[in-house]
């Protein structure tokens, strides 16, 4: 294979692009950080520079010698944390870029993920650990979160196929409603942290230990004094995922077998598109709704089932990241929406909906957010500077693909005239 | 005589081409004042086009145009409102949601400091309705009003900016029957005014009631220019269709076998207009036989056959394939009872042409167990499958099996689609304009497989507009004008004229009519 048509090739040009945007934004990053370098008497160009390298290098910042030099190395918190936080990337990620191969724009993620988050700290938080095992209890919560994400993503579909109500609308709509519906459900429920009641606010969370205990039937904190004559019916709590040694190969970071499910599943999903029936049908229908229809393809289906599938998918991010034992859910999520939906448009679109390529973008999404991090932490820098490279990768990975069908329309335009 | 005329437009020696076909091939065309002039011809015949040059849509690249006898350079629409000339298109170009009035004045509204002048506005398109009897509800929107009243605001626009010059582009193919007799009577009060009409149409009946004259073009020349009074619906029919027959198609005679399909008062919906595309058609397709749907585009052909493939549900009547009630089956269904489909529109319906070749060769069949298993996609057998299919119809592209449907030329395009079709190998093929856009080469290759197809035993419904398919293709023809099967030729014993008749509605087999209902 001759180079010329190695660059034909639209893999090749698409990750080309996304490589080009990542650099671009990096470069814009750096000029934003020197730009506020210079302007900051506390940093000059030499906390410039610090921030340069943390940028771009920040995953393996090891911290400050005694000389007060930036040190570099492999950094086992940082590179478990960094896996820890792209699994919600990845599955809300998976679940934008299924919408987008189908022709839906799935930017209900968000209210998706939250309907994952309550189902499933719902069934870990109440199904009684001294009943069935922990491990059982914590499949239950996975799957029933994902259940409820897929109920919820489905409203919009049904919409969608039946109505003809635009997706966008209705999974902003669902999102809000989520949120203030999700709030509710808490504030009647009787989950609140029992662990740690020390904490202000109505936090969930589940616990590698018990959460609660139940003293005829009267919910009680662990420890808590059992009245003579009582008995306690039931203990709760103690369902968070397996650590899998992942805890011992990245000490110090949240990591558990959660990447692992959600490489698992983005393995799925790219078998599900590429190599099923299914996934035929479901491309058809976005590539060309029309024809799909002619050819007795059921279209309304598909969208339902994209949809419902959609939102088990985010829905899954946000069991997965509230399973882990060590994560609090804040109950007043009415103010503001998950940002891990949102976060989702930007994976699927950096990794040009390919759902392999979603697990990579969502790496590097959740790797900024460390640099950012070592940014705060090791110099003057505010971490929002990441955003700012973020932001500026999404617009040109947005603004890529008419690069890429420039650069196309060119070569082809050569080989005419040729 | 010619120089006595007083000629308001002449169009002389326009020629004007596209790649790879001459539209308009050395047309002469002179409009006298006041008069209603015809322009007659085929589809693809070059009269939207010639009007379009008129209307500064398009460029000639030869040939000049006269106003008043003066020569002028029309280099766009705004050129032509200027010289007073005006068009109403074939689909109106109205804001929906505006009011009528809103609409006669936009693009033209008087403005003081910015602010349009309506009052005064109101007053002028008052007296020219009064003048002409152009009823209008000024104040209604025109989403709320029908389509024989939308028209009105159309030519009331034209009046208001005081055009001289009124094109109108089939204006009858949305109008119902009554409708049609309110605007030819409005076209003849325009004329008495003095306003000149240029009136494209392919329907004889109207043309004889309400033109002075009449052009014929075909296939994008010149035929001749004759007035109504002395000729006949025959005569026109004959001009427009032309004699020349360019394709024979070599067939034996049919030997039709029992029923496949059974066509029973179907009634299909009309996608854009509240009435029914097609109302209450009958018929039967044998084994062994190609039937041919002729007509004029835009007569329920297209609905016919989506009511038969399941695109869209009929709201009335009754389908039975091989003895099989299909009427309310889905499309799958009817597919797997025995329907192959060549869609009109391939691009639309035909292809998925983001899909590879061979993804698009299993549009239909990718759920059978001969491409997945526990579905999961036999990649190795497609290709296989899709290898044979491109050696045995020759569909030329450039990487074979995994080349972008989109980037192959349409003739393969559309052999890609026969090839999927035909090798389905069901009992019953509709074939929806089959060829068109194709050149000679590939019409014909196309032609031998669809008699290839009756010989082996299948039932064909061909939907065809190009007469010369129809007149060789065909073992039996029913023809359809405006939704109704008017006539049922037997090709053998018919003429392109009598054809050219029945579809354009100047003639019909009442008795058959008066037994099917």
């Amino acid at each position: 294979m001759n180079k010329a048509s190695f660059l034909d090739k639209e893999a090749t040009r698409s990750v080309l692009a996304s490589l080009l945007a990542i650099l671009i934004g990096m470069l814009v990053g750096s000029i934003v950080i020197v730009i506020v370098g210079l302007t900051n008497p506390s940093l000059g160009i030499k906390g410039a520079w610090e921030g340069i390298r943390l940028v771009v290098g920040g995953l393996f910042a090891t911290g400050r010698n005694t000389a007060g030099k930036l040190t570099f190395g492999f950094n086992p918190t940082s590179f478990g944390n960094m896996l820890f936080r792209a699994v919600p990337l990845i599955m809300t990620g998976l679940s934008v870029a299924l919408g987008n191969k189908v022709g839906l724009f799935n930017i209900g993620a968000s209210g998706q993920y939250l309907a994952g988050t309550a189902g499933s700290l719902y069934v870990a938080l109440t199904l009684p650990t001294s009943v069935f095992p922990a491990w059982l209890v914590w499949l239950i919560a996975f799957l029933f979160g994902m259940l409820c994400g897929a109920l919820w993503g489905a409203i919009p579909g049904l919409l969608k196929a039946f109505l003809n109500i635009n997706e966008v609308l209705a999974c902003i709509m669902t999102n809000w409603i989520a949120a203030n519906v999700v709030t509710w459900f808490f504030d009647v429920s009787n989950l609140k942290n029992m662990l740690e009641g020390t904490k202000s606010g109505y936090v969930y969370k589940t616990s590698t230990v018990l959460n609660d205990v139940v003293i005829e039937g009267v919910r009680s904190t662990v420890g808590a004094a059992v009245p003579e004559g009582a008995t306690v019916t039931a203990t709760r709590g103690g369902v968070a995922t397996a650590k899998m040694g992942l805890d011992k190969l990245f000490s110090g970071s949240q990591v558990n077998a959660g990447i692992l499910v959600a490489i698992l599943i983005a393995i799925v999903i790219y078998i599900l598109l590429s190599k099923t029936t299914l996934g035929y049908q479901m491309k058809a229908c976005g590539a060309n709704r029309y024809a799909a229809r002619y050819a007795g393809i059921r279209d309304k289906r598909n969208i339902v089932l994209t949809m419902a599938i959609a939102g088990a998918l985010s829905a899954a991010g946000g069991a997965l990241y509230f399973l882990s034992g060590n994560t609090e859910f804040f109950w007043n999520t009415y103010q503001s929406l998950p940002a891990e939906g949102f976060n989702g448009i930007p994976v699927a679109l950096l990794a040009i909906n390919n759902p392999l390529g979603v697990m990579f973008a969502a790496m590097f999404m959740s790797m900024l957010q460390i640099c950012g991090q070592k940014l705060t932490e090791l110099t003057a820098y505010n971490e929002y500077i990441t955003n700012v490279i973020i932001a500026v990768i999404v617009y040109l990975a947005a603004f890529m693909l008419v690069i890429k069908t420039w650069i196309a329309k060119l070569r082809k335009g050569k080989a005419v005239s040729r | 005589m010619d120089h006595a005329q007083d000629y308001v437009i002449e169009m002389l020696h326009i020629t004007k081409e596209f790649p790879g076909i001459i539209a308009n091939d050395d047309i002469t065309l002179q409009l006298r004042r006041g008069e209603i002039h015809a322009l007659l011809g085929e589809n693809g015949a070059g009269k939207s086009t010639l009007m379009s040059v008129l209307f500064g849509l398009y460029q000639p690249e030869k040939g000049e145009i006269r106003k008043d006898g003066k020569t002028v350079k029309i280099n766009n629409p705004n050129d032509a409102t200027a010289l007073h000339i005006g068009m109403v298109h074939q689909h109106f170009k109205l804001i929906e949601v505006f009011t009528v009035l809103d609409n006669i004045i936009l693009g033209a509204e008087d403005t003081k400091l910015g602010f349009v002048q309506r009052k005064e506005a109101r007053k002028k398109v008052e007296e020219i309705s009064k003048r002409y009897g152009l009823a209008v509800d000024l104040d209604a929107k025109v989403e709320d009003i029908t389509v024989g009243m939308q028209q009105r605001v159309e030519i009331l626009k034209m009046l208001y900016r005081d055009n001289e010059v009124l094109i109108f582009d089939e204006p009858t193919a949305v109008l119902t029957p009554q409708e049609i007799v309110e605007l030819m009577h409005i076209m003849k009060g325009l004329a008495k005014e003095g306003k000149s009409i240029l009136f494209i149409s392919h329907k004889l009946n109207e043309i004889m009631e309400v033109s002075d004259r009449v052009s014929v073009l075909r296939k994008g020349k010149y035929i001749g220019t004759v007035n109504t009074a002395e000729t006949s619906a025959p005569e026109l029919s004959r001009m427009m269709v032309g004699h020349d027959v360019q394709l024979v198609v070599d067939k034996t005679p049919a030997q039709p076998g029992e029923i496949v399909l059974n066509v029973e008062n179907m009634h299909v919906p009309s996608r854009l207009y509240k009435h029914d595309a097609v109302k209450g058609v009958s018929f039967t397709v044998r084994k062994g036989e190609i039937v041919c749907i002729a007509g004029i585009d835009g007569n329920g052909q297209t609905e016919l056959v989506f009511g038969l493939s399941g695109l869209e549900k009929c709201s009335q009547g009754k389908i039975e394939l091989c003895g099989v009630d299909i009427t309310h089956a889905p499309i799958r269904r009817r597919s797997e009872a025995g329907i192959s489909h060549i869609p009109e529109d391939r691009h639309k319906h035909g292809l998925v042409l983001d899909f590879t070749l061979e993804q698009n060769f299993v549009l239909q069949s990718f759920q059978e167990p001969r491409f997945q298993h526990m579905g999961f996609i036999k990649f190795g057998d497609i290709r296989k499958y899709a290898e044979r299919l491109i050696e045995e119809y020759d569909v030329r592209s450039g990487q074979g099996p995994v080349t972008k449907a989109r980037s192959m030329s349409g003739g393969n395009q559309q052999k890609a689609i026969v090839a999927r079709e035909i090798d389905r190998d069901l009992p019953l093929m509709l074939a929806v304009q089959p060829t068109r856009g194709l050149d000679v080469g590939a019409i014909e290759n196309i032609h031998k497989q669809i008699v290839a197809q009756r010989d082996a035993g299948k039932a064909v419904l061909l939907v065809s507009l190009e007469l010369d398919e129809v007149m060789n293709l065909s073992d039996r023809i029913l023809v359809m004008y405006e939704g109704e099967i008017v006539g049922e030729l037997d090709p053998k014993q018919t003429t392109v004229e009598e054809l050219g008749l029945y579809m354009a509605g100047a003639k019909r087999q009442n008795a058959k009519k008066e037994a099917l209902a």
